[in-house]
């Protein structure tokens, strides 16, 4: 599916509200979307920049998005595609999803997506990768 | 900023995405080149022709070229020692034209070379993964195409994701692959090939083995082949062992084994851990038909390293077996090719010498200006996500290094200084780009010249022929048919 204009912004006030953080937990922009949106087409709305290299269809990790733990127990679980992408992204945590399949449903009003660590800290970490 | 950047894959488009959108009012010029007449590198030359949605990043790369301070320039090989010369109708342009028109240089050339095995040498019936890609790919160094009509055992050497791939290749029922961008000779040949059963081999255990679950899955669900089960004790020490969550689920896919039970189906596959070649013995020449070699084996067990416990290398139990098998493929990994540039690459990590994006000397003195990202600088390792992060790092270092800082991060900048790498440790000269080019928009004049001769792609060229592919793929209800320079040269001509 196109990741371009594929989410319509709701009547402020009327969407479901998701605040996107940075990895250190600092908010980037709080936004509104509808039901059935995806967190990456949202972002990709509201110009937050998560990548989708593979423009979701469940090929790349690059969209990773961590979380709480509380939201990341009320969606159905993952399938062993997106579980196979998520093996490879940096920063793996236990509440991590891929951004293009988590769908947006009222129950999740209000959660916060938090992008995974800053690219730059490749260099300061050292961290190579190991598969190829 | 004048940036030339030497290959044109993953890498080279990501940094430049990342550089124009950090600066997007300034006046920065950045020309990638490639030896390859088409742009986008492995996405093209290395990706699975049946993983499509991998190959979906190259509309990003599509937005980036449109930005004009961008520009392309295929079938451009650039060297400072001897090029290649592996693809024959390359235009050559050596370093000192790079030089003297650009005031900053990044090397995004990957890691080109296949590693070969010491024991088992190039011959009629061994050959590196890298060429079955290529042919597969109609990579313009047009590689022979494998006997497959007379081969019935395949032996894979190796076990990352290429070996998969291939493996994938070879077994999938031919009429799997028929939507996808194969070429119309590939796809005749494997509709006449003769293989039966491809044996991967590995020198150590499951849990050293490189390939990732995806693939791993997909060669357990072909209908048509399936894989002889593990012997249960593979998996017992590991019952003892914490495993990571990628382990785990790797483990369960192997224990369960394929979809098709073994021997139910017309091909077969095998994994066969803990075995390392030691020997190809050729059958005599006289005999006409292509007749099995034989090929030895080192059975092995796990021993930690002496410097560093936590890693298992393989050791051999002094017992050996044979196999008799037909064409062995080689796919252990690959290096940086140290012939266009040899002063800049490590024996020792087998890629150019870098630290955190910028090239160093032997000492770890950097150079002003000059950068590498991509498998060129880590070595070949890692999936598109990860290049990408690499990419975008270095971008940062560069347009840091160009204007102090990018956002709240300071990067160490190399100022004038900073002790340059001293000409006695490179073999050749020392990288002096220019800091005033005469011209700040154009690329050398034999660049110009060679436009001129159609002897150069750029990306609007490229869209043409990417546009060409796709209807000709059309026609024949697939992906696309590629092209060869020759029809490529055609089409621009008329």
């Amino acid at each position: 599916a196109s990741r371009h204009g594929g989410v319509v912004r709701p009547e402020p006030g009327t969407g479901i509200k998701i605040h996107f953080n940075d990895s250190k937990g600092n908010l980037i922009k709080t936004v509104e979307a509808n039901e059935g949106d995806d967190i990456l087409g949202i972002a990709h709305e509201y110009d937050i920049d998560l990548e989708g290299a593979c423009e979701g269809s469940v090929a790349c990790s690059t969209c990773h998005v961590i979380l709480p733990q509380e939201y990341y127990d009320i969606l159905p679980e993952p399938e062993d595609d997106e579980n196979d992408m998520l093996d490879m992204a940096f920063g793996l945590t236990d509440t991590s999803r891929l951004g293009c399949q988590v769908k947006l449903t009222k129950e999740l009003d209000g959660m916060t997506a938090t992008l995974p660590s800053a690219t730059r800290n490749m260099f300061v970490d050292g961290k190579k990768p190991t598969h190829h | 900023m004048k940036l030339a950047v030497i290959g044109g894959g993953p890498s080279a488009f990501y940094a430049a995405s990342r550089i124009l959108s950090l600066l997007p009012k300034q006046s920065v010029n950045i020309h990638i080149y490639d030896r390859l007449w088409a742009p986008h590198g492995l996405v093209r030359y290395g990706v699975a022709p049946d993983h499509p949605e991998v190959k979906n990043c190259v509309h990003k790369f599509d937005e980036v070229a449109m930005d004009p301070r961008l520009r392309f320039f295929g079938n451009v090989e650039i060297s400072a020692g001897r090029p290649s010369g592996m693809i024959p109708h390359n235009m050559h342009l050596p370093m000192s034209s790079i030089l003297s028109n650009y005031t900053h240089l990044l090397f995004a050339s990957g890691c080109t070379l296949p590693t070969l095995h010491p024991a088992l040498p190039p011959s009629s019936y061994c050959m590196p993964a890298l060429s079955l890609v290529h042919w597969y790919t109609q990579y313009p160094s047009l590689p022979p195409s494998p006997p497959l009509e007379d081969v019935s055992h395949v032996s894979i050497i190796g076990a990352g994701n290429v070996s998969l791939d291939v493996a994938r290749m070879l077994l999938c029922p031919p009429s799997h692959l028929d939507p996808y961008d194969v070429p119309q000779p590939v796809m005749s040949l494997l509709t006449r090939s003769a293989v039966k059963h491809v044996s991967i081999i590995a020198r150590r255990g499951p849990l050293e083995a490189a390939f990732t679950t995806k693939e791993l899955r997909e060669l357990m669900s072909l209908p048509n082949a399936s894989m002889q089960p593990l012997d249960p004790a593979l998996f017992e020490p590991l019952q003892y062992m914490k495993l990571s969550r990628q382990q785990t689920r790797m483990m369960d896919v192997l224990k369960k084994g394929s979809k098709s039970p073994w021997g139910s189906t017309p091909r077969t596959w095998s994994l066969d851990f803990f075995r390392a070649p030691t020997g190809l013995a050729l059958p005599p020449s006289e005999s006409t038909r292509r007749t099995p070699a034989e090929l030895t084996l080192a059975h092995t067990k796990l021993i930690p390293d002496p410097e560093q416990p936590s890693i298992m290398r393989a050791a051999s139990t002094g017992e050996t077996s044979r196999l008799s098998t037909s064409l062995v493929v080689t796919s252990l990994g690959f290096r940086a090719d140290p012939t266009p540039f040899p002063g800049l690459y490590d024996p020792a990590s087998a890629h150019l010498r870098v630290n955190a994006g910028r090239i160093v000397t032997a000492s770890g003195k950097a150079f002003k200006n000059v950068y590498s990202s991509g498998w060129a600088a880590m070595g070949a390792r890692g999936v598109l996500a990860a290049t990408m992060m690499d990419a975008y790092a270095v971008a940062e270092v560069i347009v840091s290094d160009l204007m102090g800082s990018v956002g709240d991060v300071k990067t160490t900048a190399v100022t004038p200084d900073t002790k340059l790498g001293d000409a006695a440790e490179m073999r050749e000269e020392v990288w002096n780009l220019n800091e005033k080019p005469v011209d700040m928009k154009q690329p050398p004049e034999e660049v110009l010249q060679g436009l001129a001769e159609n002897k150069i792609i750029t990306y609007a060229d490229w869209k043409k022929i990417d546009a060409e592919e796709v209807k000709k793929g059309k026609a024949l209800g697939k992906e696309r048919e590629r092209m060869t320079w020759d029809e490529v040269n055609y089409m621009l001509k008329t």
